[in-house]
């Protein structure tokens, strides 16, 4: 019987090398000097290659140009204030929750640790150190809506999300006005496949959806993205971009991209709380500060005609300028 | 035609999760690591095919790392006679955090959008999706007209009398979880080189928990368990039309349906099912 406890120990520890998250590594030895250290709580893998892997790449840029002690975790529902705390107990000066879930706990652990800044993407309250900075992804999803409206042939257009969350809901409302716009007879299709790490039902999803008439076909669905561009390429559509600049997939079919450009945004926010100088607050980031941006793949944009291409301009200024305001919901 | 084509890909990989799990059941063993199984055989398959560009290879490898994680659970199931949930369920931790960790080491910690070559298809058929069908029917001869066959059922429905008739019912359940694990390693290599082209974190997304329920629903039969898979995947992609349509209705009604169907028909057949009767039970040589 002694091999068999030796196995089943064996087996264990397999499942604990397993389950060790590749993230940073915790504080160990405890420095001299009190270092300024950041932590970033996600509601998914950062290995999305979109909304949570964006975060992570600013929590990066915060510790290679601030020089802070990072580390980051997946925290949903019931963990999310118990990450926090622990954060806090540790001597996190920041603790960004990346989505609006985060808020409501912030404000309420936040209470508790008034020398920690907790700061959350989106949501609606605000103290002396908790804070919201939310991303107007809507204006880049607006544009593409007015470029897929202007250039669909069918005059039928698609969006596929992942998970079902409403900062992507409200996205896609901004999309589909976009599309509305530009086209006040075209019709713009949903689907959610309630899964933002499942490739082959993106797959299936957009694939259905161009059989259903639609040329041009925008994403919410994080890794399972190339899924979706998989299927346009395929079935002959033209696919868009979101989140990061995905113009240059090797799938080809990705026209253009609605981006977040998040890296600033965390190092500013960072850089504030290092100074001291963080009071709370919400922050809309969106065109004008340059945190947003849509992009044409410049290896298709002959494809785009030019009167499109002076309309999507015209719209961006307007944005920029603050005479169009884009819908977008609040959460 | 084309439409059928399109359905038995996208079933492909629980039906052949499938199609291996009842075989593992009609062993005697329940295999709940068939999950990690076709986790495991996505991420290498993929990972091979990235590196040498051969989809081929890839799917061999797939089949390769199925076998050897479903060959680690026959240790502890049949060897050291552990409770085969807990076993499997480790299993599909195991493979979780494996993947996860490897994935993130090779493409960064955020992640990347991965498209790998797929496998050659003619007119939306391909070699795994046809050797899927033929598959469930060599597999039902074999259990049904086979020496080995026989053995193996008996081991499953009463594993004393299977020794007692000169058959190690230990070598009969190795081999069963290793050509389930090889089915499971093959399905994921086929979602992600068959289907998708590419890898995503827990990308199987449940599907070998599905095809654990196939069998179930197949009634320990191996054509039952591929048909139960094709009703499934075709519900499946019924969703995404509904949804298409825009009826104010919430989605996740919709891709709630084949699970919907799935416990509808179990419930309609679940009833005098002929499970085997040693399933889940270790087996304890006497001497």
């Amino acid at each position: 019987m002694n091999q068999r406890a030796f196995l089943l120990s064996a087996l264990a520890a397999l499942v604990l090398i397993g389950c060790s998250a590749p993230a940073g590594k915790p504080s160990g030895e405890a420095p001299k000097e009190e270092p300024f250290k950041v932590a970033l709580l996600t509601p998914g893998p950062v290995s999305d290659a979109g909304w949570s892997a964006m975060a992570y790449e600013g929590l990066m840029a915060i510790k290679d140009e601030l020089g802070a002690e990072v580390n980051n975790q997946e925290a949903g529902g019931t963990q999310i204030k118990d990450a926090m705390r622990s954060y806090a107990r540790q001597g996190y000066k920041l603790i960004f929750g990346h989505g609006f879930e985060y808020n409501e706990p912030g404000m309420e652990v936040g209470k508790d640790f008034p020398d920690t800044v907790f700061v959350s993407s989106s949501g609606g309250q605000t103290a002396t150190n908790v804070g919201a900075f939310r991303f107007y992804l809507e204006q880049g999803f607006y544009l593409a809506g007015a470029m897929a409206g202007k250039m669909s042939k069918s005059g039928v257009v698609g969006m596929v999300g992942g998970d079902d969350v409403p900062s992507i809901r409200s996205t896609f409302k901004a999309f589909r006005a976009g599309v509305l716009a530009a086209n006040p007879n075209a019709k713009v299709q949903e689907v959610f496949t309630g899964n933002g790490q499942d490739p082959a039902k993106a797959k299936q999803a957009t694939e259905q959806m161009i059989a259903a008439g639609a040329d041009f076909v925008i994403h919410q669905a994080n890794a399972a993205a190339q899924g979706v561009f998989d299927a346009c390429k395929e079935k002959g559509a033209y696919a868009f971009g979101a989140n990061a600049d995905q113009n240059a997939n090797p799938s080809g079919a990705v026209i253009a991209s609605a981006i977040i450009v998040g890296k600033p945004a965390f190092v500013a926010l960072a850089k504030q709380v290092k100074e001291g100088t963080f009071k709370g607050g919400i922050a809309l980031m969106g065109m004008d500060k340059g945190a947003i941006d849509f992009v044409v793949n410049p290896a298709m944009a002959a494809k785009v005609p030019a009167d499109v291409t002076a309309y999507v301009d015209e719209l961006r200024k307007q944005i920029v300028d603050g005479k169009l305001t884009v819908p977008k919901d609040e959460f | 035609m084309n439409e059928f084509a399109t359905i038995l890909s996208y079933a492909a990989p629980v039906a052949l999760a499938a199609i291996g799990e009842t075989v593992v059941e009609r062993s005697g063993v329940i295999h709940i690591g068939i999950e990690g199984g076709m986790l495991a055989g996505a991420f290498f398959a993929m990972l091979t095919t990235y590196a040498t560009g051969s989809p081929w290879l890839g799917i061999g490898v797939g089949v390769v790392v199925g076998v050897l994680l479903a060959l680690l659970s026959a240790v502890f199931c049949v060897t050291l006679l552990a409770d085969q949930v807990v076993i499997g369920t480790a299993v599909n931790l195991l493979a979780i955090g494996l993947t996860r960790t490897l994935f993130a080491l090779r493409f960064g910690a955020s992640g990347q959008l991965l498209s790998v070559e797929k496998i050659p298809s003619m007119n939306g058929l391909d070699a795994v999706t046809i050797g899927t069908v033929i598959l469930a029917v060599l597999v039902h001869l074999a259990l049904t007209r086979t020496g080995w066959g026989l053995a193996t059922r008996s081991a499953g429905e009463f594993p004393e009398a299977t020794e007692a008739a000169g058959y190690s019912v230990a070598k009969l359940r190795y081999g069963a979880l290793a050509f389930g694990g090889a089915l499971a390693g093959l399905g994921g290599a086929y979602l992600s080189l068959g289907i998708a082209g590419s890898f995503a974190d827990n990308m199987t997304a449940g599907r070998g928990f599905v095809a654990i329920a196939m069998v179930t629903f197949g009634r320990w039969k191996p054509v039952w368990a591929l048909l139960a898979s094709l009703l499934i995947g075709w519900v499946d992609s019924l969703q995404f039309t509904f949804q298409t349509k825009g009826w104010d209705a919430p989605f996740q009604l919709f891709v709630a349906l084949p699970y919907l169907v799935a416990l509808l028909v179990l419930a309609g057949v679940g009833r005098g099912a002929n499970a085997p009767a040693a399933l889940a039970t270790p087996f304890r040589r006497s001497r």
